[in-house]
């Protein structure tokens, strides 16, 4: 599959359909896979492919806005969902961007692989994917660990392991079972049911620990904006201080400006220094969304997102 | 910044921050004054020009910073003056609420209602049950949770 991406790359270069091309490449470690920009045919053979290759790569789509030419992009299935929300929100037109999809058999999550095999992740030499299970070569020597074990919290509820918006494609998902006996929304439902007092401890707590260094934001496909609120002078919106409150404001006004557009791609919490499980409030507001407005975000390319848009039998709690 | 200014316990006035709309709230709130209606002293009114201008970040902020509630008033659905601005209102309440109430905060702290400009009574009445709803609540924040501020920052 990654001579087949190498092929396609190529061709796509030699015929300048595309100015450079967005993938992943081999990072400083053999466990740590980069995104990285592919200009020359002589450097497509950095290209890798394997279920380390975690980034979402749409975010970098978006600096093809003031090229002239086109980009092509490397999306799994998930990731297809942050091309057509930025399609829809006017960010991107469909034929700037030459999408090319590959089927996921799942991604690791290497803290999972970290703890699950025991050994520090610098003596993991290759992740290969195996069916049901993924095999790990730790010091040379092959060693099999199942897919329940160490895939990341998203895939087990995966809905598009292929992407559905693509100009080429790398063949097609080869099934696999996982266990996922939870419900998507699990993790939630259990936070709903607290009371009140310690769901405000639970996220003070959390919201305690952000330093603010914004990584969240940065990673985030949504947070396009040219200036961004928090940035602002005038209105000043946070102090600079990571105080809880004001990393409350931060996180709450995040969640609500990626209302009916956060495509749970999971980067903001990959990427917390902290680790401040932050799907678990984006996954409250998507869950509202679906319940409310029945609305996924990025998964059809003319829905209108429910917050532009109303319905005059809307539910009216209000009166 | 702002602070709950009430002592703990019985004497607890809280702060309410109340966001009227230009064409129905405000002129009902007019309304109310000119009528004599007795209602609670413990709003802060906003005017502004639609209830969809009330973006969420106000609402976040307010909270955060210490307020007690929130209260954004608009017209009626379907009197809108700018024909649909409060149908948006009512879909961003919903949700704004749902969310405030995952991360710890009472969904009585923000309350969207109706009221239109002829509604004086209505406005009396439902600042006067909003102020008992947050005062059977308490401050937003214990003092004990109240942490030291940037200097200059008042």
């Amino acid at each position: 599959m990654q001579d087949e991406l190498r092929e396609i790359v190529r061709k796509l270069l030699a015929d300048g359909a595309i100015e450079y091309f967005i993938g992943y490449c081999q990072g400083s470690e053999p466990h740590r896979v980069f995104p990285c920009f592919v200009t020359e045919e002589s450097e497509v053979e950095k290209l890798v492919l394997g279920p380390l290759c975690l980034q979402n790569l749409s975010k970098y789509v978006l600096q093809a806005r003031d090229l002239g030419g086109k980009v092509g992009v490397l999306v799994k299935g998930c990731d297809t969902r942050a091309v057509v929300e930025l399609i829809k929100q006017h960010q991107l037109e469909r034929d700037k961007v030459v999408v090319v999809g590959v089927p996921c058999q799942g991604q690791v999550d290497p803290r999972k692989l970290e703890q699950a095999l025991g050994v520090p992740l610098e003596r993991v030499t290759g992740v290969e994917d195996a069916g049901d299970e993924f095999t790990v070569t730790v010091d040379g020597k092959a060693r099999k660990v199942g897919k329940e074990q160490v895939l990341r919290d998203k895939c087990f509820f995966c809905k598009h392991p292929m992407s559905f918006e693509y100009d080429y494609t790398l063949g097609d998902v080869v099934p696999f079972i996982i266990d996922a006996e939870k419900s998507e929304y699990a993790a939630v439902e259990a936070l709903e049911e607290l009371p009140v007092e310690e769901r405000r401890a639970f996220w003070r707590k959390q919201f305690e620990r952000c330093i603010r260094c914004n990584a969240c934001r940065e990673a985030c496909y949504g947070c396009y904006c040219t200036e961004c609120l928090f940035d602002r002078k005038v209105p000043r919106w946070l102090d600079r201080p990571p105080l809880p409150e004001e990393n409350e404001i931060y996180h709450l006004i995040r969640a609500v400006h990626l209302a009916g557009r956060c495509i749970d791609c999971g980067e903001c919490e990959r990427v917390c220094p902290v680790r401040i499980p932050l799907s678990r409030l984006y996954k409250k507001v998507q869950k509202d969304i679906a319940e409310l407005f029945g609305y996924e975000a990025g998964m059809e390319l003319d829905t209108v997102p429910p917050l532009v848009n109303f319905d005059l039998d809307d539910q009216d709690p209000f009166m | 910044m702002v602070s709950s200014s009430g002592s703990l316990g019985n004497g607890f006035e809280p702060k309410i921050l109340v966001f009227a709309c230009n064409w129905c709230s405000y002129a009902g709130a007019d309304l109310a004054g000119v009528s004599r209606l007795q209602m609670p002293a413990n709003c802060r009114v906003i005017r502004v020009m639609c209830s969809a201008r009330v973006r969420p970040e106000f609402v976040v902020k307010a909270l955060s910073k210490g307020l007690d509630g929130v209260l954004v008033l608009g017209c009626h659905p379907g009197d809108c003056h700018y024909s649909e601005g409060n149908y948006f209102t009512r879909r961003r309440g919903l949700l704004l609420r749902k969310l405030l109430q995952y991360v710890g905060i009472e969904p009585e702290r923000f309350q969207v209602r109706w009221v239109s400009a002829s509604e004086g009574v209505k406005f009396a009445e439902t600042v006067e049950q909003v102020t008992e709803q947050i005062k059977a609540l308490g401050p937003k924040r214990p003092r004990s949770e109240v942490l030291p501020t940037e200097p200059g920052d008042s």
